[in-house]
């Protein structure tokens, strides 16, 4: 038999627009294109905007992780306006930003995941649901499926806390240069400490063992859709009136078991096989190209050192030790949930240190100390870098990699995969039928976000 | 329940007692669907160019929670965000619907429409051959449905997609289309006045507009005319910092300039709004959003010039 090619277009219950394309021969995937088939521009939106329109406008590049692109603005302006930021506002910061996890951890576990592995009812928006190789028994369905509500109901309640603080969601606005705009009262730290532990309880009576029933039912998906070991986070929860401390260690873990701290000037974009052509002249001028030939998606392709690494939750916890098993699909869905129950608690803890205050932490410096300045943060999907050049107070140059950049990137022009294009080849699938479920399991694990990646 | 307490109920709504429109609304729309034996409202939801904002709003619906939605009100055909199956089956189900429910289903979009390179900028599925773009899918969606809601300012106006120097020539839904479409901005939109239109059209069929194609009960008053902080504009006492509770005028507010109920309505379980968040309202549901807005600090006189939307003939609440 020759090499069949196969589309799954488009690659649903994800944030933003995919499909990918598998070539699959004697029952296995030799190889694999995921295509990013959107692209706003936003780095020349941002050209010309007075610099402290980054927060909000940064934000506008994502719906499901919108705080991390403030926050990482937020950083880069502190860095650009030496702020010093408050021990409250230190706290209140990553109170946040971890809110802003729940809900994307939660909402992915159970509103794009679930219906990979479990029989959803058969009514809209579950319609004809693939049923190929649904392995649960009916209890096992019977008791899952009530979690999804109550999932949408818990996901809520971490925008809510989010909102407390921030004013709406998505697109909060007071996590801000110089601190946060509102001020931990008690009322408020207890509304959020009172919404926290109905989450919190969620996860550990939900999550966490939802998270094990596919775990021992789908042993098999912790030896499908590896990816080679070489993971990147670039640390989570930034401290210090500087923000010069990291909660979460960042680092660089390639086939050493010691991780090593990233080293940013390693970091390569290319387009060499994307939607973009680069224009002669001086700087990385590129202009948008949707039929370049032999192009396939709007994502860039980035390396470090040369090579593609994933980011991710899997990344956080194996780099900070937390995790011990492999790079497998239920690795990367194991170790997000892993990561939910850890940060519920961090909240928890978070809660009870700050001191309650009806003064805003907020001071924000006017005058510019710098014209440049490059921030890394991992976000809900792991690293996440944003840079800026500045003309006086107006953007000349801005730069956004997001972690489904990393992920799902272009490939080079030697043939180089990203991990979820290395992911997906040489999976080994029994029959036809199964190929879209499979293919659908391996890319949701990495928790796609396409309107970050092609921003 | 009749169209004018409908109407009231939607207007009055406030966070003292949330659980208010789930008692109240979903027994009226069960009674309803009980009463014409009419289904729910088909709806096919497209994705196209946005930050996938609204979608989340949607999820942070209360009262009643997007699953109620499911299950009571709208009978989701299509949806890259929410649906079960995928590839070849989603798109089939996708053509199937639009031929099934023909004149009857309700077209939501959510996202801008890029035009330049033939809207290649934005592919909502591709098959071996052929790359469907939004433009096109919207064209063709839009010739069918009975309603079309644009919902966030994205798909009602261009919103950021189409920030300057829009290189994608990126558009609403409306410009691409020659029917009317229910524009539900919003940057993300408040998940009510997206469920409270669902509501309505099901119910009641078309909401009165405003003249940008609004639906009033939610976009018929500014946000300064309901802010909590209109004491101290009238009394000229204005922040000086981001932080301060006072009005925010003096830092960009466009309150004057939006027409949206935050104040009263407020978001994520009516729990807080941007004002109320100590930082302005950045009149995220105009036409103009975000370049009319920019800088989102600087007082509205003196923000870019000619940028500043208008968007209102009626204003009352000008500056000073």
């Amino acid at each position: 038999m020759s090499p069949k090619s196969f589309n799954i277009s488009p690659l649903t219950r994800i944030s933003g627009l995919l499909s990918v394309n598998v070539v699959f021969d004697n029952g296995m995937i030799i190889d694999a294109l995921a295509s990013s088939t959107m692209f706003r521009g936003f780095e020349w939106a941002m050209k010309n905007r007075h610099v402290t329109d980054a927060v909000y406008m940064t934000q506008r590049v994502c719906g499901i992780c919108s705080l991390a692109h403030g926050a990482v603005s937020s950083y880069l302006l502190d860095e650009l306006y030496d702020n010093e930021i408050s021990e409250t506002a230190q706290l209140l910061r990553n109170i946040m930003y971890a809110a802003d996890f729940l809900q994307n951890h939660l909402r992915h576990f159970y509103i794009f995941s679930i219906p990979d592995f479990v029989q959803m009812p058969q009514t809209m928006p579950f319609h004809c649901q693939d049923l190929e190789d649904l392995r649960l028994t009916p209890e096992q369905t019977q008791r899952i499926i009530p979690h999804v509500a109550e999932a949408i109901k818990a996901a809520q309640k971490a925008h809510e806390i989010l909102t407390v603080f921030g004013g709406k969601a998505p697109h909060q606005h007071s996590f801000l240069h110089g601190g946060v705009a509102v001020a931990p009262t008690v009322d408020k730290l207890t509304r959020a400490s009172f919404l926290l532990q109905e989450i919190q309880a969620f996860v550990k009576q939900c999550l966490i063992p939802d998270t094990q029933l596919l775990a021992d039912v789908y042993q098999d998906y912790f030896h499908i859709g590896n990816t080679p070991r070489r993971l990147l986070s670039f640390g989570l929860f930034r401290f210090g009136p500087k923000n010069e401390k990291l909660l979460w260690r960042s680092g660089v873990l390639d086939e050493a078991n010691i991780p090593t701290v990233p080293d940013l000037s390693l970091i390569q974009e290319d387009v060499e096989t994307s939607w973009f052509t680069k224009k002669s002249g001086e700087g990385q001028q590129l202009s948008p190209s949707p039929r370049k030939p032999g192009a396939y998606t709007w994502v860039k392709t980035v390396k470090y050192a040369g090579q593609c690494f994933q980011v991710g939750p899997l990344a956080r916890m194996i780099i900070t030790g937390r995790y011990a098993g492999g790079t497998s699909t239920m690795d990367r869905i194991v170790a997000r949930s892993q990561e939910t129950m850890l940060l519920t608690e961090l909240m928890h803890d978070w809660l009870t240190q700050i001191q309650p205050s009806e003064t805003p932490p907020l001071t924000q410096n006017s005058v510019l100390v710098k014209q440049q300045a490059t921030f890394p943060t991992d976000a809900m999907r792991g690293a996440l870098l944003h840079s800026v050049r500045l003309e006086g107070e107006h953007v000349a140059e801005y730069n956004i990699i997001t972690p489904t950049v990393w992920n799902f990137s272009a490939r080079d022009a030697s043939g180089n995969h990203s991990p979820v294009e290395d992911a997906l080849i040489g999976t080994t699938i029994s029959r036809d039928s199964l190929l879209n479920t499979t293919v659908g399991r391996i890319v949701r694990s990495f928790d796609p976000c396409i309107s970050c990646a092609t921003h | 329940m009749d169209w004018e307490a409908f109407l009231a109920f939607c207007r009055k709504n406030r966070a003292s007692n949330t659980q208010q429109i789930t008692e109240t609304v979903l027994p009226a729309v069960s009674q309803f669907l009980a009463h014409t034996g009419q289904p729910k409202l088909p709806v096919i939801w497209l994705e196209t160019n946005d930050s996938g904002d609204n979608n989340i709003a949607f999820m942070n619906s209360t009262y009643p929670y997007a699953e109620q939605v499911f299950a009571n009100m709208i009978d989701l055909l299509y949806s890259n965000t929410f649906m079960a199956a995928q590839g070849e089956d989603a798109l089939q189900i996708l053509f199937a619907a639009a031929e099934q429910y023909k004149g009857e289903f309700t077209l939501v979009v959510e996202g801008a429409i890029p035009t330049k390179d033939d809207g290649l900028y934005c592919v909502i599925a591709q098959t071996p051959t052929h790359r469907i773009t939004a433009l096109e899918a919207v064209q063709w969606l839009g010739s069918l449905a009975k309603h079309v809601v644009a919902v966030g300012t994205c798909a009602s106006f261009g919103g950021p997609t189409s920030a300057e120097p829009n290189i994608t020539s990126s558009v609403g839904v409306s410009a691409v289309l020659t029917r009317e479409v229910i524009h539900v901005s919003g940057c993300p939109v408040n998940p009510d006045w997206f469920v409270g239109t669902l509501a309505h059209l099901m119910m009641y069929g078309m909401p009165e507009l405003d003249e940008l194609g609004r639906p009033a009960l939610f976009f018929e008053n500014t946000v300064h005319r309901h802010c909590q902080r209109r004491s101290y504009f009238d009394k000229k006492d204005y922040a000086e910092q981001l932080g301060d509770e006072k009005c925010m005028f003096s830092l960009g507010c466009m309150g004057p300039r939006t027409h949206a109920d935050c104040p009263y309505r407020q978001w994520i379980n009516y729990v807080n709004w941007p004002v109320r968040a100590n930082t302005p309202c950045i009149g995220c549901t105009t036409p103009n959003f975000p370049d009319g807005s920019a800088p989102f600090f600087t007082p509205l006189p003196q923000k870019r010039p000619g940028q500043a939307p208008q968007d209102s003939p009626a204003e009352k609440e000008s500056p000073p």
